[in-house]
């Protein structure tokens, strides 16, 4: 006897959702087989992507380059200037650990990654380095500038995903500005960053540069994540949120350390 | 017909690879387009509604997208999926073009 077509319909949707569950239980495994073969292509073709879009970005910025490298210029003798204030720092500073004894980690115990490919509907990453290379979920991801990029969320044998810190899953607390004034920074998706439960009391402005408190599992302190762009206050709120622009950009960069240790 | 749905799912995987590594740097007002759905509702579109290529296309592009996403399994072949059938579905009561085969 033939199944009608209702049975055959609801046996097709049973077989499908058996197949769901199947495959979300080794969920694990079988993106780690597709990852496993398709990085080096992945590799390439991000390298490729990334290579073509800085020249047409370049071609379509060729009338405000003129403009820009005279503002970079400006900025440039503003930051050598810092860099001589904060070498002086530095110095008075190891002379005070050395003379407290204190015993500081200099660097973190960093493993190098490359990108493999981004989430498109997601602010995730992938990276070509996994549990083969001791890499295990929540260590903290950061950029060649030591800027925070985000934690590692899954991990499989030769990749990890990366959760950025615009992903809506993230939350870390900050410290904004010279007066170190608290918060927390959430994810908007997108890239998009906020600054929230800063209090009204405390003044920010744009410009001000947000950092790690190092409060947060797995994350150090002082860490650049980026700065403030736009202040939004609300009446009725008894804190007051910001727009924040994260110095990092997926877009931008090949590569990407892991910290291990620190 | 099982050689078309085999280059389906190959042109797929490398569409997802071209989608989640090359073109994720070439956004459009911010946006990234998705060019497995772009083209998953082409196919639907100029398909004969009574093939199956257009649920081929749906059900391998929507296993890559989940495959190179956080999202679990199943998610984008559920969405493919539907979108497919209301497309075949639409085309086959209210609308009449000219398809592929027809051409």
């Amino acid at each position: 006897m033939k199944p009608t077509i209702k049975r055959r319909g609801f046996l097709i949707i049973i077989i499908l959702f058996l197949l769901f569950i199947l495959l979300n239980l080794y969920k694990d495994n079988v993106k780690g087989f597709f990852y496993d073969f398709s990085s080096p292509i992945q590799k390439i073709l991000w390298q490729k992507g990334r290579g073509i879009s800085f020249f047409f970005q370049g071609l379509f910025e060729m009338k405000n380059l003129k403009e820009e490298a005279e503002n970079l210029k400006l900025r440039n003798q503003e930051l050598l200037a810092e860099i001589d204030r904060l070498k002086e720092m530095e110095r008075e500073n190891q002379y005070l650990s050395e003379a407290l004894n204190l015993q500081i980690n200099k660097d973190f115990k960093l493993v190098m990654a490359q990108i493999v490919s981004k989430d498109t509907s997601q602010d995730s990453l992938l990276i070509d380095k996994g549990q083969r290379d001791g890499i295990s979920g929540g260590l903290t991801v950061i950029s060649s500038s030591k800027s925070l990029v985000g934690k590692i969320g899954s991990v499989y044998k030769n990749n990890s995903e990366v959760i950025l810190i615009s992903n809506k899953k993230s939350n870390i607390s900050v410290k904004i500005g010279g007066e170190e004034i608290n918060g927390i920074i959430k994810g908007q998706g997108n890239y998009k960053i906020i600054a929230d439960l800063i209090p009204l009391d405390k003044e920010i402005k744009a410009g001000d540069q947000v950092l790690t408190t190092g409060r947060d599992e797995n994350i150090p302190g002082n860490l650049l994540i980026g700065q403030v762009d736009k202040i939004l206050k609300k009446d009725i709120s008894p804190y007051q949120q910001a727009e924040i622009l994260p110095f990092f950009d997926p877009g931008k960069t090949d590569f990407l350390f892991i910290i291990t240790n620190y | 017909m099982p050689k078309k749905i085999l280059l389906t799912v190959l042109l797929f995987y490398i569409l997802t690879l071209i989608q989640t590594s090359f073109l994720v740097h070439f956004p459009i007002l911010g946006v990234i387009p998705n060019s497995i759905l772009i083209v998953v509702l082409l196919i639907n579109l100029l398909e004969d509604p009574k093939g199956n290529l257009g649920i081929a296309s749906a059900l391998s592009g929507g296993f890559f997208l989940d495959v190179f996403s956080q999202k679990p399994i199943g998610f984008y072949i559920l969405i493919l999926v539907f979108l497919a059938f209301s497309i075949k579905f639409i085309i086959k009561r209210h609308v009449r073009i000219p398809t592929i085969k027809n051409i």
